[in-house]
């Protein structure tokens, strides 16, 4: 019965992807690249289509050319190297990132986003191909838009980083590079999940992705407790990052820290790495994480005033 | 830059593949700065492969619209397919809601061309500048596979990491004190602006070998914004055919040509 | 990776009026992790001239040692210290030893050598890790950064700088070139060498 109705019906979902597909060509630029459907794919065609190189095997062909782990004298160098972490605690979740991002061993730009704004309650890092992640995390917030006006609920982060997770899995192997967190608040309280371009995606607490992740790690498993409060959760974040901005060569710049509640994130600062090295993220100079600054603060303090005799 | 690509030499006892290398490096420099109500977008004119020199000029900057510019630097052949086809999309934007496309969503559109190619890859680096809906200079950068963000100043191409530091000292005031009371001015004047771009050319020009023969600087001035002393500088000649709207200029200066 | 790059490391040597100075960073890194915030790559070898050694860490040690025995009998054979262009000769010939298995080392020099007429002319090479010299008149770089220090000191340098000025331009440059670097920073040193004294300054920069 329903089938009958499916097949003759002129409204709804499957009588407009039919429309669509009638119209779809075969030609590179159909009439939908007249309007802003062009740039993610529209309705007919679904996931955007991509140019493949007609060689035997085009994942060889394209890790030959740009892949410079391999081979660092390769042509085209993508930017990578970073570091960001999330992590959830009683009062939502705090999102780290760094903003260095380097080509071979030339810094690129000390100024990346590395958190993109999917939507105002839901934030993705970006770790890996800065480009694999700019462009999926905003398809990912089509979808997650579209979620919302067919269920008229917002999607919880648990499907959308699904979402993700299965579209990137699509192409596995083909030599994407992408490891983000999908960080939101959603019904069942504050959610970070970690998604790769393996086909990972696991709920956790606490993630941090990237080369300098090592670092960031270091500082925040020794001071991670669900019961942070938001300060302390906030310097935790800003001073994981520090850390590994200082040690790790590909990470550094600036560190933008957000913090996700049950009404949306909030971007909480920029801070520059360097200058919490010598005077901490406060405006009183010499209240630095810096070894060398700290060790020195701990003398002045610990000598006893000089009293002239 | 070789036609042929050997595939990674795994041992002796393995025999070697060729294939056909589809890409070729064509050297060159482009930079682009902007400032609070301009932007200025240059490029040199040389167009090398290896050793030699194809043409001494071979324009990388291209007018795109009466507010944005483009500049392609890297394989010429993608860079100047890349501008066709940018300029075609824009000309159908043109044709579908009768108005010229805003900055920020030229950028948006270059990420999602450049994307498409995500698996045999566009081997280009972009650089779009121009003035924004609200009247502010802007400039975006972006990698060869679409990433992209939007900047003061950047440089790029084969003289970038000489050309990128000069400018942070120079625009940004990066590790400058400024005077007790004299704090670092945000945004530079057209003039100063164009002689660091000259500066910076002419000290890549004598140390790297693919940058020379010429300098080609586009100068986009926002709606209703002063002339800032450009109607001086040597040489200059106005693109824009209307008198309303953004305005563009170029100027052409020669570098050294060894 | 390259071997040059495996610690990582950078140097600059500039001329002025009647003066030279020398900086480099301080970091001594493991590929992408950072070790040492104070490694030194300058050494004096005279009073009067100073080296400056970017690139294997190693190597670093090995040379110093190397030059400065070599160094102490030349100053024992001649009973007179050595003069900047014999010492670069020195180090070329050095390096050469070794060419077909070299130190990875690019050797940065800055001096005063002794004019005909008794007074002091600034003085700057850099050799390639197998000892080709380059005797510049402007300035000499070397190391993970050679080529973002190239492209600001041609855009800062003019000739015949006095001290401070040239103290403030080789800074500068040295500064901005390494914060475009991943592989060098943590801290510069300068020395500004004149007739009579070496200024030896540690700069505040970037820790990441």
């Amino acid at each position: 019965m329903n089938s009958i109705a499916n097949r003759f019906t002129t409204t709804g979902p499957i009588s407009e992807l039919r429309k669509a597909q009638s119209h779809v060509e075969d030609d590179e630029f159909a009439d939908s690249a007249w309007g802003s459907e062009a740039g993610f794919g529209s309705l007919a065609k679904g996931v955007p289509n991509f140019t493949v190189p007609s060689v035997p095997d085009p994942s060889a062909f394209l890790r030959l050319h740009t892949d410079d782990f391999a081979d660092p004298n390769c042509r085209i160098k993508i930017q990578h190297g970073t570091t960001t972490l999330a992590f959830r605690f009683q009062g939502g979740v705090i999102v780290a990132v760094d903003s260095r991002a380097t080509a071979g061993s030339y810094v690129a730009s000390g100024t990346v986003k590395k958190v993109i704004e999917i939507n105002p309650y839901l934030l993705g890092t970006m770790a890996g191909g800065a480009a694999d992640c700019q462009y999926w995390e905003t398809y990912l917030g089509i979808h997650c838009r579209l979620h919302e006006l067919r269920n008229r609920e917002r999607i919880s982060v648990s499907a959308a980083s699904k979402y993700l997770s299965n579209l990137v899995y699509s192409y596995k192997g083909m030599g994407l590079s992408m490891g983000t967190m999908i960080c939101g608040w959603d019904k069942t309280g504050p959610a970070v999940f970690y998604v790769d371009s393996d086909g990972t995606r696991l709920k956790g607490d606490l993630f941090s992705v990237g080369s300098g992740s090592t670092f960031a790690y270091g500082v925040l498993d020794q001071g991670y407790r669900w019961d942070l409060t938001d300060e302390e959760a906030q310097e935790l974040g800003r001073r994981s990052i520090y850390a590994a901005g200082h040690r790790d060569a590909f990470s550094g710049n600036t560190c933008n820290l957000y913090h996700v509640k049950e009404d949306g994130w909030k971007f909480i600062g920029n801070y520059d790495i360097s200058k919490l090295h010598y005077d901490g993220p406060g405006e009183t100079p010499g209240a630095g994480y810096g070894y060398d600054i700290r060790i020195e603060r701990n003398a002045a303090a610990a000598a006893p005033i000089a009293v002239p005799s | 830059m070789p036609d042929m690509v050997t595939l990674p030499y795994s041992s002796p006892a393995t025999p070697q593949q060729r294939q056909f290398n589809p890409y070729s490096e064509n050297g060159g420099t482009i930079l682009a700065i902007s400032g609070a109500d301009f932007s200025v977008i240059a490029g040199d004119t040389r167009q090398s492969e290896g050793y030699s020199i194809q043409t001494r000029y071979a324009p990388k900057v291209f007018r795109l619209t009466d507010n944005a510019v483009l500049a392609v630097n890297g394989f010429a052949a993608d860079g100047n397919m890349f501008v066709k086809q940018v300029r075609q999309r824009l000309e159908w934007y043109r044709h579908a809601h009768a108005k010229d496309m805003p900055l920020r969503a030229i950028a948006r559109l270059i990420q999602t061309m450049l994307y498409s190619r995500r698996f045999f890859p566009y081997y280009v680096y972009n650089i779009l500048g121009g003035i924004e809906e609200d009247g502010s200079g802007a400039v975006y950068s972006f990698d060869p596979v679409g990433s992209y963000e939007r900047e003061s100043c950047r440089a790029a191409g084969a003289a970038q990491s000489l050309v990128q530091p000069f400018l942070d000292n120079q625009i940004y005031f990066k590790n400058q004190v400024p005077q007790p009371g004299h704090p670092h001015p945000q945004h530079l004047p057209l003039t100063t602006v164009i002689q660091l771009v000259i500066d910076s050319f002419t000290s890549a020009t004598e140390r790297h070998i693919e940058v020379g023969d010429g300098l080609e600087m586009f100068i986009v001035l926002a709606k209703g914004s002063p002339l800032y002393g450009l109607e001086n500088i040597d040489g200059v000649q106005e693109m824009t055919v209307t008198n309303e709207g953004e305005r563009i200029f170029v100027v052409r200066r020669n570098l050294k040509r060894d | 990776m390259s071997i040059m790059e495996y610690n990582g490391g950078s140097v600059i040597a500039m001329v002025g009026k009647d003066c030279v100075a020398i900086a480099s960073d301080l970091r001594l890194g493991n590929q992408a992790l950072g070790i040492s915030s104070n490694f030194q790559k300058i050494f004096p070898v005279t009073d009067r001239i100073y080296l400056g050694l970017p690139g294997l860490a190693t190597d670093v040690t090995t040379l110093r040692e190397t030059f400065r025995y070599r160094v102490n009998m030349y100053t024992i054979k001649e009973e007179r210290e050595i003069e900047p262009e014999t010492f670069a000769h020195l180090v070329s010939s050095t390096l050469y030893e070794r060419r077909f298995g070299p130190y990875f080392i690019e050797p940065v020099m800055a001096g005063l050598s002794k004019s005909a007429t008794g007074g002091y002319k600034p003085f700057i090479a850099a050799t390639d890790l197998i000892g080709c010299l380059n005797f510049a008149k402007d300035f000499v770089v070397a190391g993970t950064a050679s080529s973002k220090l190239y492209g600001v000191a041609e855009g800062l340098w003019e000739p015949d700088l006095d001290a401070d000025q040239l103290f403030e331009t080789i800074s500068q440059t040295i500064m901005n070139a390494v914060d475009r670097d991943a592989y060098s920073g943590w801290g510069v040193i300068v020395h500004v060498i004149e007739k009579d004294k070496v200024t030896s300054r540690t700069l505040k920069g970037r820790m990441d």
